[in-house]
C-alpha cells in the first residue's frame, strides 16, 4: 500500500472540492447569471461548519448541512436584489458582496477569530478514524497507516459528495426545471412568454449555486481543519469562474473537468516551479482562443458517445 | 358577457412618445381577428401590452371578464394567452422537441425534488409532455422533421411553425400571431392559412397581425385597423376594404399622391 500517498490523496480531495465549486457556478450560469460571489458563499459554509464544530461541538454532518443551508439562504437574500443586474454588472456586484463578507470575517474578531481564522476544526478523516478505533477497527488490518487511512476517508467522503452533487444537477438539467433554466438563459422574454416565472427560477438557481458553494466550503473546513479569510479572496472567486470558462459551462461535465484539470496541472508541474503558472496562463489563453465555449461542450460529448457506441469495448 | 379579450381605452407611451392611445375593442370567443395597419402603427406594441412585456400606461385589459393588466407575463400565459414573435424567438440551441416542451411549463408542475428523484408521477408527467409535443409537432406539420435537431438550424418556415407549436403547448384560449407569414412564398402562406384554420377549429381564438392582405381578408372574421397608435376602423373584411379612412392610411390622401 506504499502507492497510497497522502499527498496525492490531498490533491485529489482538492480536485473534488473544486469540482463542487465548478458546479456551483455552472448552476447559476445555467440561467444566464454570472456570479462571482461564490467564494463569499463558500466562506459562509466554511465558517458556519467550523464554528459550530469548534465552539458548539455540533456533529460534522449537521454542521455541513447548516453551513450549506445558511449559504443557500444568503443566496436568496443576495439573489433577489441581483435580479435587477445582469452580465458584468452582476459579476461586479457579487464580487463586491464576497469582499464585504471577507471584511466582516476579518473584523468580527470575537466570532470569527479575525484575520487568523479558525483553527483545530475537527478533520473528518481523523474523526472517522477515532470512531472506527473505538469500535475495535484498526486501519493496519487493511494494510494502511493511520495517515493513509485518514486521507483516504476524506477522499471517499468528498467523492461521495461530488458524485451526489453531479447526479443531482445532471438530473435537474434534464427535468422541467432544467428546461426552464435553459430557456431563461437563451431568451428571457421568450421564456416568460412561454409561461416561465423568470424571477422564481433565477433566484432558485442563484441560491442553489450559493448552497453548493457553502457545501464545498463546509467540506473544505473539515478537510483542512483550518480556515481563514485568506481562503476566500477575490482570487478564489476568479478561480471558480475559470473552472467553468476552461472546462465549459454548457454541460455539467465541463466545470467538473475544468476544476479537476486545473487543480492537477499546477501540482503536476511542481518540478518546473517558477514556470508552471506561465504554462497555466498559456493554457487558459489557448482554450479561450481556440475553444471559447470551453474544452467540453455538448457537441463533443455527443461525438464521444457515438464513437463509444461504434467501437464496443 | 361574450367577449374573451376586451381592451378599454388602452394607452402606452414611452417617455413623451405615445405608441398607443385610447384603444378599445373586443375579441369574441372563437373568432379570428386581424390587426392591420402601416408599419409603426402600434400593432406589436398592442401585443406587448396584452402579454405584459410592458404594462399599459392607461386603460385596462381584461381576459375572460377579469382584469389582466398588471399581471406578470407568465401569469398571463397561464390564464390562457400565448403569442409568437414578429422576429422569431425560438430557443435556438435547444432541439425542436425541447422548444415545445418548454411551452408546456405552465401546464405541468414537477419541481426540483420530483425532477431529481424521478418519481413515478414526474415520469408520467414527462411522458405526457412528450406525447403532447409529438401531437403538436404533427399539428403544425413538423412530424417529418428530426425532433432532435437544433431549432436554430431549421429552415425559416419551419421555425415559424415551431413557434406556433410552442405557443399552443400552453393550451391557450387566445393565440396572438405576429406576422406568421412574413417572408413566406404563396405556397407556404397557404399552408399557414390552413394551420390557422385548424387551430381555430380546436377552439382557440386568434388575434392576428399580418401585412399579407389576401391572407387577412380570407382568414379573419373581423379586422381592427391601426394608424399612428390609434384605432381608425373596425369591422368585417368587406367593410374595411371600402373604408375611406383605411384606404387613406394605406395609400395616402389623394392630395398627398404627388409626394409619395
Amino acid at each position: 500500500m506504499e502507492w497510497l500517498n497522502p499527498y496525492h490523496l490531498q490533491v485529489a480531495s482538492f480536485m473534488l472540492i473544486n469540482a463542487i465549486l465548478g458546479v456551483s457556478i455552472y448552476v447559476t450560469l445555467s440561467t444566464g447569471q454570472l456570479s462571482l460571489g461564490n467564494a463569499g458563499f463558500m466562506s459562509i459554509g466554511a465558517y458556519t461548519a467550523a464554528l459550530l464544530s469548534t465552539q458548539h461541538h455540533v456533529p460534522i454532518p449537521v454542521g455541513i448541512l447548516a453551513g450549506s443551508l445558511l449559504a443557500g439562504a444568503a443566496g436568496i437574500l443576495v439573489g433577489i436584489p441581483a435580479l435587477r443586474l445582469s452580465g458584468v454588472y452582476l459579476a461586479i456586484a457579487t464580487l463586491g458582496f464576497g469582499e464585504v463578507l471577507r471584511a466582516v470575517l476579518i473584523n468580527w474578531d470575537s466570532l470569527t477569530g479575525g484575520a487568523v481564522g479558525v483553527a483545530a476544526i475537527p478533520q473528518m478523516g481523523r474523526v472517522i478514524l477515532v470512531w472506527a478505533r473505538d469500535r475495535g477497527f484498526s486501519p493496519e488490518s487493511l494494510g494502511l497507516q493511520s495517515n493513509q487511512f485518514i486521507s483516504l476517508t476524506v477522499f471517499l467522503v468528498l467523492l461521495l459528495g461530488t458524485v451526489l452533487t453531479v447526479v443531482f444537477f445532471l438530473r435537474l438539467s434534464r427535468s422541467r426545471v432544467g428546461r426552464a433554466y435553459a430557456a431563461i438563459r437563451l431568451d428571457e422574454s421568450a421564456a416568460s412568454a412561454a409561461g416561465i416565472p423568470i424571477t422564481y427560477y433565477k433566484v432558485l438557481a442563484f441560491s442553489q449555486g450559493a448552497l453548493l458553494s457553502g457545501f464545498a466550503g463546509a467540506l473544505f473546513a473539515h478537510s483542512t481543519s483550518y480556515v481563514s479569510p485568506g481562503d476566500f479572496t477575490y482570487h478564489r472567486a476568479v478561480e471558480i469562474l475559470v473552472f467553468a470558462v476552461f472546462g465549459g459551462s454548457e454541460h455539467i461535465i465541463g466545470p467538473v473537468f475544468g476544476a479537476a484539470f486545473l487543480t492537477v496541472v499546477p501540482e503536476a508541474l511542481r518540478s518546473i516551479s517558477g514556470y508552471r503558472y506561465i504554462l497555466y496562463g498559456l493554457l487558459l489563453v489557448l482554450v479561450v482562443i481556440y475553444r471559447p465555449q470551453g474544452v467540453i461542450d455538448p457537441a463533443l460529448l455527443r461525438r464521444l458517445r457515438r464513437s463509444g457506441r461504434e467501437t464496443p469495448a | 358577457m361574450s367577449s374573451l379579450l376586451s381592451l378599454r381605452k388602452v394607452g402606452k407611451s414611452f417617455g413623451g412618445l405615445s405608441a398607443l392611445s385610447g384603444i378599445t375593442f373586443d375579441v369574441r370567443p372563437g373568432e379570428i381577428v386581424g390587426v392591420i395597419g402601416p408599419n409603426g402603427a402600434g400593432k406589436t406594441t398592442l401585443f406587448n401590452v396584452v402579454t405584459a412585456v410592458f404594462p399599459p400606461t392607461a386603460g385596462e385589459v381584461a381576459f375572460d371578464g377579469e382584469r389582466i393588466s398588471g399581471l406578470p407575463p407568465h401569469a398571463i400565459t397561464r390564464r390562457g394567452i400565448t403569442r409568437t414573435f414578429q422576429n422569431i424567438r425560438l430557443f435556438s440551441t435547444m432541439t425542436l422537441e425541447e422548444n415545445v416542451m418548454v411551452g408546456r411549463h405552465c401546464r405541468t408542475g414537477a419541481g426540483v425534488w420530483r425532477g431529481v428523484l424521478r418519481t413515478p408521477g414526474q415520469r408520467r408527467e414527462e411522458r405526457g409532455i412528450r406525447g403532447k409535443t409529438r401531437e403538436l409537432l404533427d399539428l403544425v406539420g413538423l412530424s417529418g422533421v428530426d425532433r432532435e435537431m437544433a431549432a436554430g438550424s431549421l429552415p425559416y418556415g419551419h421555425q415559424r411553425r415551431l413557434e406556433i407549436a410552442r405557443a399552443l403547448a400552453a393550451e391557450p384560449r387566445l393565440l396572438l400571431l405576429d406576422e406568421p407569414v412574413a417572408g413566406m412564398n404563396d405556397a407556404e402562406t397557404q399552408d399557414v392559412f390552413g394551420l390557422i384554420k385548424r387551430v381555430q377549429s380546436l377552439g382557440v381564438t386568434i388575434l392576428l397581425i399580418e401585412h399579407d392582405m389576401s391572407l387577412v381578408m380570407k382568414a379573419c372574421d373581423r379586422l381592427v385597423v391601426f394608424n399612428f397608435g390609434r384605432k381608425i376602423a373596425e369591422g368585417t373584411p368587406e367593410e374595411i376594404r371600402d373604408d375611406p379612412q383605411v384606404i387613406e392610411a394605406y395609400l395616402g390622401a389623394v392630395e398627398g399622391d404627388a409626394d409619395a
